[in-house]
């Protein structure tokens, strides 16, 4: 089983220590074609590479096929044409190896917040006193630690949240797929969500593959924003955000640089 | 706490969500405990005070007979160990004849819930039976089983089976299939979605079958025993009308009201232990 300390040792470095090439991306997709039956193609021949390290922003127009590419890497739908790899090997069956938060609520309703976290270190079998540990420090991690007897009908739409990305990140996957997973909270709210977002992914080093339509959203967090048109999804351009791990974001919110990044994507968005 | 007040001092927003919304909060109707209680008590013994005076006077006492009758016949029961003895008779069965009944029920609805193929096979049977009058199976278990307990608790089996049944069924049918999506990314096999989401997010479904079969279980052992036993409730009920003893009905009705009522009471206990998680938090506006 993919345990803790692997995390780090292949995140670290970008290069494999053996033969001191570059260790291949964590995901790739080569030449993908993906249509639902009886619907068009939603996905042509597409090209994609996720860095191990990055935070990687899928940004386009609803139903554009950025689900469709998470659901590839999560290994819940496979291609018709072309491979996806992850981790160097081709990707086969359900993909464990990542964790995947969406819009929607997950939480067992009839668990409490530490019992929901735990859920997959039940699943995974890790002895008590590890998982005790581990629960401890995410619920710390995402301030939590109040809350951790509380039923997930007694939890606000933050807490929610923040319980839901302790719950996908404490089995420490390679990857954290993230759906629109604010977009039903209020502006204050996702600003105060995306601050902590950032520090646990700084903190763990963690490769985020991140959806949203949203261009503020996609140029705060991401290394790097991949800007999608509609079916089939093909990709406009890549915009690199040169804000780095150490962000304050409502400074770069009022950055000439980021206006005119805003300015390029929207751009792009409108042909 | 403050929801409710809002809604109960708000008639305009009531209204105009629906008016014919029962409230279902006992706190919402303005009462406090206590005097919920007390108008509770006060309509009861209006009632029975009502029937006493009635008895003889309105309708013939042959037919209604009268509450000090009844508490009479009910006292001379429980003193000479009648009443306990044909409660037992009538509790076992009842009780053997629910966890039968509810045991190959989940199972049955689990299977034909999660193997979907197999439930598509076997859905308009079940269907069939289900809408068939339970009660006609009765003189085929007799011929099968004899005029034994054994006849009483398959015939509230076969009662209680199908109620189970069915709200297990779409309780699994019902899960969240990103529930499930969810765990599997964490790693789970077939056992442990079963184990982690599946069973326990159809246990609210499963918990509304229970409470709906234990009164059917019991009628099951009751309508048994009225045709076809020496013993139980069922059989005292049926000698008493037959020998036109109002007082012993009514006795016995009686007995079986308060044992429904402590059955419903029992399993809402239990499965409030396992559903506690249901009523907490209900007042969260978040």
């Amino acid at each position: 089983m993919v345990r803790p300390d692997h995390l780090t040792s292949q995140i670290g470095p970008a290069t494999d220590e053996r033969s001191g090439a570059e260790a291949p991306p964590l995901v790739e997709l080569q030449q993908v074609t993906f249509g639902y039956s009886g619907s068009d193609t939603v996905l042509d021949n597409l090209e994609l590479q996720v860095r191990r390290g990055e935070f990687l922003a899928l940004l386009g127009p609803s139903g554009c096929g950025k689900t469709t590419i998470m659901n590839l890497v999560a290994g819940f739908v496979r291609p018709q044409r072309g491979v996806v790899r992850f981790d160097g090997a081709p990707l086969q069956g359900i993909n464990t190896r990542v964790g995947y938060m969406t819009q929607g609520d997950t939480l067992l309703p009839w668990r409490t917040v530490a019992r929901n976290v735990q859920l997959p270190l039940e699943i995974r079998r890790v002895p008590r006193a590890r998982a005790n540990q581990l629960i401890d420090s995410y619920l710390r991690m995402l301030h939590l630690s109040d809350a951790r007897d509380r039923y997930p009908s007694e939890l606000s739409g933050g807490m929610k949240r923040r319980a839901l990305l302790a719950r996908s990140l404490i089995y420490e996957p390679a990857m954290l797929l993230m759906d629109e997973p604010f977009a039903a909270l209020d502006a204050q709210l996702r600003e105060t969500l995306h601050r902590e977002l950032l520090a646990t992914v700084a903190q763990l080093q963690q490769t985020v593959l991140f959806v949203t339509h949203d261009i503020t959203e996609s140029i705060l967090l991401a290394d790097r924003v991949i800007v999608l048109g509609t079916r089939p999804a093909r990709i406009l351009d890549e915009v690199v955000i040169p804000f780095g791990d150490d962000r304050d974001l409502a400074e770069i919110r009022l950055s000439n640089e980021y206006v005119g990044l805003e300015r390029k994507i929207r751009d792009l968005l409108r042909q | 706490m403050t929801t409710t007040d809002r809604i109960a001092t708000a008639p305009n927003q009531v209204s105009a969500t629906g008016p014919e919304r029962a409230p279902r909060k006992r706190r919402e109707s303005g009462l406090t405990i206590t005097q919920l209680w007390l108008w509770r008590i006060l309509l009861a013994v209006s009632f029975l005070v009502a029937w006493e005076l009635a008895s003889g006077r309105v309708v013939s006492e042959l037919m209604v007979s009268r509450p000090t009758a009844v508490a009479e016949r009910l006292w001379i029961w429980i003193t000479d160990g009648t009443l306990a003895e044909h409660i037992l008779v009538t509790a076992q069965a009842t009780g053997l004849g629910f966890l039968l009944g509810a045991g190959s029920g989940m199972l049955a609805g689990y299977i034909t819930a999660t193997f979907r193929k197999f439930g598509d096979v076997v859905e308009p049977a079940m269907t069939a039976l289900y809408t068939m009058p339970r009660l006609a199976l009765a003189p085929l278990f007799i011929l099968w089983f004899g005029l034994g307990i054994q006849f009483r608790v398959i015939f509230a089996s076969v009662i209680v089976f199908f109620l189970v049944y069915f709200n297990t069924h779409f309780g699994v049918k019902d899960v969240k299939s990103e529930l499930i999506a969810t765990v599997r990314l964490m790693g789970a096999n077939r056992f442990a979605v079963a184990t982690k989401v599946v069973i326990p997010s159809a246990l609210v479904w499963v918990a509304a079958g229970f409470k709906l079969s234990v009164p059917y279980a019991l009628i099951g052992v009751v309508v048994g025993e009225m045709l076809a036993s020496d013993q139980g409730l069922g059989y005292l009920l049926q000698r008493s009308a037959n020998q036109f003893n109002a007082a012993s009905t009514f006795a016995t009705i009686v007995t079986l009201l308060v044992i429904a009522v402590l059955l419903d009471f029992i399993l809402s206990r239990l499965t409030g232990r396992f559903l506690g998680w249901r009523t907490k938090g209900a007042l969260n506006p978040l």
